[in-house]
């Protein structure tokens, strides 16, 4: 019984069926076999944890697999097939050994009272040591040739582990497959690196009621909505002891897991919108939560006003209650208004610009005297001059700030939004010279931008904005 | 500075005085020596100034020609002072008083100290600057402001706007200075140089404001800022590319700020004592960096062994100084190979490190242009090994020998032959030299200019006679050397009257006669130390009441002194600004009262366990007005109201003061506050 062995026919046979021929699956099995060993090295241990329930074992199937990669690899690289045949009875006699050794430890278990206590355990120490050696003889071994895998009926847990190393890409399978089940936040994106061809899926549209429902999930008996399937799920148990069998309690969808089904999309309903599946350039939602966020973020209100600063709006909830986590905390300030969660951010920034210098927080009141540069501008220029002069030269007063957050706030198109600043005619520091909107996180401001320029793509109309992407 | 009236009349012996001085008998002075011959001629004739016919360009150069006087020079005539007042360029104040007035004479000054003068805050700096009607400030380019506590963001920022073409500061020892105070240093965008040691608020905030904002800094000090840390140094080694000189001493630093400093193309000095977090992985990135580098200490860094060094030292050929005392110890083999490239090392400092004959050897036969070397409190320095490393280094000045117990005369009298150019010899704690060793340094090394003998038990009057030879000697260390008496101090008081500082530390066979001696021969001496010599009187006292120019004088712990003493040197010694007087408890409130009429330029006092009264103790501290640090511990005589109403009455002008522990809850709050707020450091004994 090879569970490894199995498992990788498994995966082999997915991911055979799912990937088109040409994909990465080659390019990783040509990597030479000393790399094998590095890249599997550390990741085994985890697998053996969490067996996924899919896995069913079939000695066939993985016979099978074996001499696929066995095939494979041949093609691939230099092979002496007598020097494979040396290391293969080399093995078998190291098995041999091992079965021995493993015979002695199961007669013994059968006779402890006959000897004194102390030489049995001598002797199980003994034989410990044998096998430790011989395993790991048969570990160099296999190590030097590649892409066997050795058969044998050893269930020493240790034995398995160091086998593992032969299954190179096994583990990046068994990850793709853990990916698709798990729900992600950051959906978006992930798909950018999604390749799928036109034809491979299935595309599903949901309309705009659907998406904005708050629950999707409906008790059948009283009608109470959920937004997971589980809680649902959980909450049907109070209706009754039939609700509360195994059977009933199990992910439902988990029976039919075996057989082959098309792969889901998601298109968005918003016409013109890139994630629409009319667009030229469309780009499917991996899942339903994909499209209720997108469809949030990018075509509903802001509704959600962050409690702390009161200027930053979210249309999903998830995003306020992330913001509002490290909202306050960006104590690290730049002069050109910038903010900061951390320090080597703000000094990043500033080693990034010229003329940029953090600024340092009004705690105490300039109760002595005025700043001599302000008193400069209000001797030398008129009211409005001595009013523009202050703006510039402390941007990072909460005024400032406002502003320009309500200049956010009511301008959508982000494009509309700088020029107008500056035909304003406020000199926010050096606002011109970089594109980062001066009143963010850098981190979150980038994948503000990121993700901001394809959700106001559509609003000034698709076409003329899709190039952004 | 002191005000001068300017005298009408003329003064002769003054220009004499001012032109005969040592210094300016050289050649180019002949044809001032000519000018005094006319002077005196046509003052004889027609008693009345040559020098208003002169022009005053040559006035200039006459002055140029004579900078080591100005000050006795300006009062010869009103000519000689006018011109001295127009091309005079630095000044340094001692009282606050004089400032606007000294201002305006001095209209065309380009460095303004005012480190030692108090009452500098913001207040102060914002009248000087709205009242004068001169402009005194468009010219300054350095301002030192060294330990100016009392002065905050607000008014420096005012001071250095005011000065356009500012190009050097000394903020250090401002230890309440933070990034405030560097952000209105910022302002100064011409800063080349800058001196931040110690001001121990200043984060990498204020750190990237100086960098931004003086791009054209040259010179950086941030000794002991200790909140500055890689982050800040890695933004400065971005943005201040034009860096020579860097001091990043005692910063929590790690070897992330070496990798940064490395890529400063143009550094020649870096210094970075006591940074214990930084290892050889660091010094390697200097290997490949700084290709101008000259100048390096890695004193004290725990975490740095010879391999790092060498590294250093196998990427910088033209390396001249090397410093790395008490950081490694001892010196591997291929270090040691390493150093016979280092064709032109000038200095070495390698204190604390264990050393063998063959490492001497190495350093003697090939760093043949060594003017310094530093083998204090090394291990294994032997007589052997400083014959060796003298006989190849020729042209040593400086020779630092401390604790090196096992050298011998043997090795004093190779190092005399050998080093005919040493200027500098520190011999403190080895014992086993004697009179024989230093007769021999008395015979040749006649350029000898200080020497240290601190703790030679083997030292007595004889040696004396032999040393008393060097008659350029400056400075003499005589602490604790307690087998000379008055006999040899007599014979360098004869001989060596060049003589500025001189230490007699826990002499206790020195007595009046001695001090008698000294006030008559070595009457330029202004630093004298005669702590725990309790064999001297109120006599000897007076005698040193003679030396005019002593500023420094300490008489800890001498029984038989009282006020009698004390009143002569308060009344005769003016340039007194440090005094030692702790345990002297003959001394009553007579003797102080003396010192708070006539000391006027006391700049610390130490008064601990005097039997002072609270009445003199409260004149003492309002009358003296350049008092900036005052030891007040244990003054028995003293009640708490007394010492309140002397603390209030010096607020504001004084800088530290040292108080009993016990006091500390005793004193009211409110005085401990308003002394915070002016910038008053309070330590607790």
């Amino acid at each position: 019984m090879n569970p490894t062995g199995s498992l990788c026919a498994n995966n082999w046979a997915r991911s055979s069926s799912l990937v088109p021929p040409g994909n990465g699956l080659q390019t990783n099995l040509s990597l030479d076999p000393s790399s094998f060993f590095g890249v599997g090295i550390e990741t085994p241990f985890k697998e053996i944890n969490q067996p996924s329930p899919t896995q069913c074992v079939i000695p066939g199937e993985s016979k099978k697999d074996v001499k696929i990669t066995d095939q494979e690899t041949s093609k691939l690289q230099d092979w002496d097939p007598s020097a494979m045949l040396n290391n293969l009875s080399f093995l078998e006699e190291k098995i041999h050994q091992l079965q021995d050794v493993v015979h002695m430890i199961v007669n013994k278990k059968f006779q402890p009272f006959e000897q004194p206590r102390e030489l049995v355990t001598q002797e199980q120490q003994l034989i410990t040591a044998d096998l430790t050696s011989i395993i790991v003889q048969l570990i160099s071994t296999a190590g030097t040739s590649s892409g066997i895998q050795p058969q044998n009926n050893c269930e020493n847990k240790l034995f398995d582990h160091s086998i593992q190393n032969d299954v190179p890409n096994k583990c990046e399978m068994e990850q793709n497959h853990n990916m698709e089940e798990h729900e992600h936040k950051d959906e978006e994106d992930m798909e950018e690196g999604e390749n799928l061809p036109p034809g491979s899926y299935e595309i599903l549209q949901l309309e705009k009621e659907e998406i904005l429902a708050p629950h999707t999930h409906f008790c059948t008996i009283c009608g109470k909505g959920f937004k997971r399937d589980a809680n649902l799920r959980m909450h049907m148990r109070g209706h009754g002891d039939e609700y509360k069998t195994p059977a009933a309690l199990a992910k439902p969808h988990k029976e039919t897991g075996s057989e082959p089904k098309l792969i889901k999309r998601y298109s968005c309903p918003y016409g013109g919108c890139k994630r629409n599946k009319d667009h030229k350039k469309f780009q499917p939602l991996k899942t339903i939560l994909c499209v209720k966020n997108h469809y949030k973020r990018t075509h509903c209100d802001k509704s959600y006003t962050c409690s702390r600063c009161h200027t930053k709006k979210f249309s999903v909830i998830a995003d306020l209650k992330t913001h509002e986590k490290h909202c306050g905390k960006d104590k690290w300030l730049c002069s050109c208004g910038t903010t900061f969660s951390r320090k080597d951010k703000l000094f990043g920034h500033i080693a990034l610009f010229q003329g940029h210098t953090p600024a340092i927080p009004l705690e105490e009141n300039k109760g002595l005297a005025e700043p001599p540069d302000r008193c400069d501008a209000k001797e030398n220029s008129t009211m409005v001059g001595s009013m523009n002069f202050c703006f510039g030269s402390n941007p990072s007063s909460e005024n400032g700030i406002d502003n320009m957050m309500d200049v956010k706030g009511n301008i959508d198109d982000p494009i509309n939004y700088f020029s107008s600043l500056n035909f304003e005619g406020c000199n926010f520091g050096a606002f011109n010279e970089f594109s980062q909107p001066p009143f963010e996180d850098s981190d979150s401001s980038f994948s503000f931008l990121m993700s901001g320029s394809f959700n106001y793509a559509p609003k000034s109309g698709g076409e003329s904005c899709s190039d952004n992407l | 500075m002191n005000p001068t009236k300017p005298r009408c009349n003329f003064n002769s012996p003054s220009l004499f005085r001012s032109l005969t001085k040592p210094k300016s008998t050289q050649i180019q002075n002949i044809n001032i020596l000519f000018f005094i011959f006319i002077y005196l001629f046509i003052e004889l004739m027609l008693s009345e100034s040559v020098f208003c016919l002169l022009t005053e360009d040559l006035l200039i150069r006459i002055l140029d020609r004579v900078n080591s006087d100005r000050k006795s020079l300006r009062l010869v005539c009103k000519e000689f002072h006018r011109v001295e007042s127009t091309t005079r360029k630095t000044i340094r104040i001692l009282r606050i008083e004089f400032l606007l007035g000294l201002l305006q004479k001095y209209c065309n000054i380009e460095s303004l100290d005012l480190s030692v003068c108090p009452r500098i805050d913001d207040g102060a700096v914002s009248v000087l600057l709205s009242h004068g009607s001169v402009n005194w400030t468009r010219r300054i380019k350095r301002l030192v402001l060294s330990r100016a506590t009392g002065l905050g963001y607000v008014g420096l920022e005012m001071l250095i706007r005011a000065c356009p073409l500012l190009e050097a500061v000394d903020v250090s020892h401002c230890c309440g200075y933070g990034d405030r105070e560097a952000s209105a240093l910022s302002c100064a965008v011409r800063l080349r140089e800058l001196n931040m040691d110690k001001c121990l608020g200043v984060t990498d905030i204020g750190l990237a404001k100086i960098a931004v904002g003086c791009s054209k800094l040259e010179s950086l000090s941030l000794k002991w800022c200790l909140e500055i840390s890689d982050l800040g140094i890695d933004l400065l080694s971005k943005k201040c590319l034009e860096l020579k000189f860097l001091d990043v001493s005692y910063l929590k630093v790690t070897s992330e700020s070496l990798r940064s400093i490395a890529s400063l193309l143009k550094l020649e000095v870096f210094i970075m004592v006591g940074c214990y977090l930084v290892d050889d992985v660091g010094l390697r990135f200097l290997e490949k960096g700084c290709p101008l580098l000259k100048a390096i200490d890695v004193s004290r860094c725990n975490c740095v062994s010879p391999s790092g060094l060498l590294s250093v030292i196998s990427g910088h050929e033209g390396l001249e100084q090397m410093d790395a005392r008490y950081c490694l110890s001892e010196l591997s083999a291929p270090l040691i190979n390493g150093l016979k490239n280092l064709n032109h090392l000038n200095i070495i400092r390698i204190n604390g490190v264990r050393v063998s004959d063959f490492i001497l050897q190495i350093i003697g036969t090939n760093c043949k242009s060594l003017v310094e070397l530093g083998l204090s409190k090394c291990i294994g320095v032997t007589n052997m090994g400083i014959m060796q490393v003298v006989s190849g280094c020729g042209n040593l000045k400086t020779l630092d020998l401390t604790c090196c117990r096992s050298i011998t005369d043997v090795a004093i009298s190779t190092i005399a032959n050998s080093c005919p150019n040493l200027a500098c010899l520190k011999l403190e704690s080895c014992d086993m030299v004697t009179e024989v060793g230093l007769y021999q340094l008395g015979l040749s090394c006649l350029m000898l200019e200080e020497l240290d003998l601190t703790d030679c038990s083997g030292v007595n009057d004889i040696a004396l006679k032999y040393i008393s030879r060097c008659s350029e000697l400056v400075r003499l260390k005589l602490g604790l050397c307690t087998n000379i008496s008055d006999i040899g101090l007599a014979h360098i008081a004869c001989n060596c009257t060049k003589l500025t500082e001189l230490d007699l530390y826990r002499c206790v066979r020195i007595g009046d006669d001695g001090l008698a001696a000294l006030a008559t021969g070595c009457n330029k001496l202004t630093m004298l130390n005669l702590s725990y010599c309790n064999r001297m009187t109120d006599t000897g006292l007076k005698c040193i009441s003679n030396l005019g120019e002593l500023s420094d004088l300490e008489l800890r712990a001498i029984p038989n002194i009282t006020s009698i003493g004390i009143k002569a040197v308060a009344i005769n010694c003016k340039r007194l600004a440090n005094l030692d007087l702790k345990h002297c408890e003959k001394i009553n409130d007579s003797g102080f009262w003396a010192l708070a009429f006539y000391a006027q330029n006391l700049l610390q006092i130490n008064m601990s366990y005097c039997n002072v009264s609270d009445h003199v103790l409260c004149l003492l501290m309002s009358n003296l007005k350049r008092l900036q640090d005052a030891k007040l511990v244990h003054l028995t005589n003293v009640t708490v109201q007394g010492l309140e109403l002397a603390l209030r009455s010096c607020c504001g002008r004084i800088k530290k003061v040292k108080l009993q522990s016990s006091l500390r809850f005793s004193i009211s709050s409110e005085i401990l506050e308003t002394f915070n707020a002016r910038g008053c450091k309070i330590r607790w004994d």
